[in-house]
């Protein structure tokens, strides 16, 4: 006899219920309190149970309970898993691609070709010596105390992956700052990529993929690290002034002109701002990511955790702390180079 | 030349809201701005609007904020699409073009000048002089001997390779006006182009602008909220209030018969003499008889001839255009011109 009895013979559902069986296998909640032995109906209404599926499947036992939901919920996902990956698989072999030939080129080419190229790259996009010696010293330093092949893995996963980023999320940016309705769809996405704790969506990915797909990950971090870019690029097409695209629809640019002679140009700010954020949600992305086989310095980190190895784990930390900060000031200082050239 | 009619505008009218199909019948059945706000939630923009603006002319559009000139400059061009009405360029009606046929027209028939210059910030001077070209498929090589040409005219000689930011606002409005002139096109409509200068440089703008318009002969229509510019630049002067037109014509004629009492508020505060001309004003006789104390020309203002009579109120001037005596002019008649127009508001309220 349990609370609701009264509840479903008033509407008539008894033999309903009494056709449910008893031949699930039983949960830890009712086998305690089958052992308790108090199976009676609650006292006073201070214990009165909220009307929560378990409450009213003691009362009839042909309604499911909670984890039928849940169950409910991976059955319908394995059900569509294979088609699923049937049309995932071929789409995202590209990254898998990508990744994997990224990884191999960062190793297998020799360090003193590696630095030097980095080192012309950072002075080209920043024009600065003094974080040309900064970043050559930060990269010594891992090296020398052989955590260069770790790091170098962890940077050719971000390089893959923000540049992908960039390649999806700036057109989704100008969709969506052209139509409000896109805008309306997408925000709501957007808010659920950011707040969905990480290690949830990578359940999902380990279902779909094989573990040993390096895609794995890599659509992990693109998910995660997508967020920013998105909306500043809608951000700052949005902030161009409008005096400025009066002028240029008077002028009789196309549309297309108008995107690619001014909007992009002078919302570029905002969009370099966004992949700055991006870069560096996927370097705390790719830490994670390495409980789904991704490589790199995360790998050590979950070492240092799951051994309990704390100099590992600590070194491998600051290890991610450097090249963080490496990303960061050099993706900053082409920002302001391109802040510097318009300023209005 | 000879002033045909350039750009036509005819029974114009801009309502802003949800349902301005609904709100024009109440517009045309006569409801007022305040109502039409009030009772349907719409706002008046512009009402009745009837311009006709000549070819080679400047037309200046007057009112102030919340008048719809800026509005009515933007239905030119269709920035802005119009309610009901027509707006007529050569005789083709502007709002019946499709969205290529529009884009030719702002291409290569009517240029702008903005208030706020609206300059590309990452392109130089040169590169945004040359924007209309630009926009056509000129690369920097093509268009960059117009450009120098008119940037050298505008007075910006040497400063082809900066940004504007690196300009004063009077050297940026001299590159706004630049764009416009090297797009070559016939109309160029100026939107409140000096407001944000200090007087000085307005003063010096407006001189360019003369200047250019002489050489040039464009149709320019002018939108300004300050009278003196108004009555300085105009050929024909345009008051707008609260999306109505009040009076146009002549702005000589307008000063010396206002027929509204917004226009004479308006009027009393401008220093006349420095305004009003001797063509206006002059006696068209000539008696080859009386005794001239000079001669003084039909575009002379007031303050000039003044100054030239020392403040004997007894003499008269014989007024030359090309050579030719074409009046006269005597101090007594000048001295009345000069009276504020309260009276004249008397005079005519009291004809009426």
């Amino acid at each position: 006899m349990a609370t609701y009895d009264s509840l479903f013979s008033a509407l008539g559902l008894k033999e309903w219920c009494a056709e449910g069986k008893e031949d699930g296998p039983m949960s830890m909640a009712d086998l305690l309190a089958k052992a308790k032995g108090d199976n009676a109906e609650p006292e006073s209404l201070w214990d009165f149970p909220f009307p929560s599926m378990d409450s009213l499947n003691d009362s009839c036992a042909a309604f499911p309970q909670s984890r039928e939901l849940t169950k409910g919920l991976e059955q319908g996902f394995l059900a569509v898993k294979d088609n699923l990956s049937l049309v995932l698989d071929p789409l995202t072999q590209p990254l898998s691609w990508a990744l994997d030939g990224a990884l191999y080129g960062m190793l297998t080419t020799p360090w003193w070709i590696i630095i030097p190229i980095m080192l012309v790259i950072v002075f080209l996009v920043t024009k600065s010596w003094k974080l040309v010696l900064f970043v050559g010293a930060s990269i010594c330093l891992l090296a020398f105390i052989d955590y260069y092949e770790y790091a170098m893995q962890t940077l050719a996963i971000i390089f893959v992956c923000a540049f992908l980023c960039v390649l999806l999320g700036v057109p989704i940016g100008i969709a969506m700052s052209r139509s409000n309705t896109m805008q309306r769809l997408t925000i709501p996405v957007l808010d659920m990529l950011q707040t969905l704790p990480p290690f949830v969506y990578l359940i999902p990915l380990i279902f779909l993929f094989s573990v040993t797909e390096s895609k794995l990950y890599g659509i992990a971090i693109i998910l995660y690290a997508i967020v920013p870019v998105v909306r500043l690029t809608n951000l700052g097409i949005r902030l161009v002034d409008k005096d400025v695209i009066e002028a240029a629809d008077a002028f009789g640019m196309t549309p297309s002109q108008k995107l690619f002679k001014v909007q992009i140009p002078l919302a570029l700010p905002n969009i370099m701002a966004g992949v700055n954020q991006t870069i560096m949600m996927s370097l705390a992305m790719v830490v994670i990511a390495s409980l789904v086989s991704a490589p790199g310095l995360g790998v050590l980190v979950l070492r240092g955790i799951r051994n309990l190895e704390l100099g590992v784990g600590l070194v491998s930390g600051l290890g991610i702390v450097i090249l963080a900060v490496i990303l960061d000031r050099v993706t900053k200082a082409s920002l302001a180079r391109i802040n510097a050239s318009q300023n209005q | 030349m000879a002033n045909e009619i350039k750009i036509s505008i005819k029974n114009l009218y801009k309502i802003f809201g949800p349902t301005p199909d609904v709100a024009l019948e109440y517009v045309k059945r006569g409801m007022n701005k305040a109502d039409l706000l009030d009772q349907q939630n719409h706002v008046l923009g512009l009402r009745d609007i009837n311009v006709d603006i000549l070819d080679g002319k400047i037309t200046v559009i007057m009112g102030l904020s919340g008048s719809g000139k800026s509005t009515l400059i933007r239905h030119l061009n269709r920035l802005i699409e119009p309610t009901a009405g027509e707006v007529r360029l050569d005789g083709e009606d502007v709002l019946d073009l499709d969205e290529e046929q529009l884009r030719q027209l702002r291409r290569e028939q009517m240029s702008m000048v903005f208030q706020k210059f609206a300059l590309l910030p990452h392109k130089t001077v040169l590169e945004n002089a040359g924007m209309a070209l630009n926009i056509r498929g000129s690369t920097v090589a093509d268009f960059e001997g117009e450009a120098v040409k008119w940037l050298a005219r505008v007075g910006l000689e040497g400063n082809e390779n900066q940004y504007p930011h690196q300009l004063s606002g009077g050297m940026q409005q001299r590159v706004g006006i630049a764009r416009a002139l090297v797009s070559n096109s016939p109309v160029m409509l100026m939107d409140e182009a000096f407001s944000a200068l200090d007087p000085l440089i307005r003063s010096d703008m407006q001189d360019l602008l003369l200047e250019l318009q002489g050489e040039l002969q464009k149709t320019i229509v002018f939108i300004t909220h300050d009278l003196d510019e108004a009555l300085k630049l105009s050929d024909h002067l345009v008051i707008l209030k609260d999306g109505e037109v009040v009076q146009q014509g002549d702005p000589q004629d307008i000063l010396l018969n206002p027929n509204d009492p917004y226009i004479v508020a308006f009027i009393n505060d401008i220093n006349r003499a420095r305004v009003l001309r001797v063509r206006s004003i002059m006696n068209p006789d000539v008696e080859s008889d009386t005794d001239y104390a000079g001669d003084i020309s039909e575009k002379d203002n007031l303050e000039t001839v003044l100054s030239r009579s020392g403040g004997d109120t007894d003499l008269i001037f014989r007024v030359i255009r090309n050579g030719e005596a074409i009046g006269s002019l005597s101090m007594k008649d000048l001295t009345r011109a000069l009276v504020p127009t309260d009276a004249s508001t008397t005079n005519s309220a009291s004809k009426e």
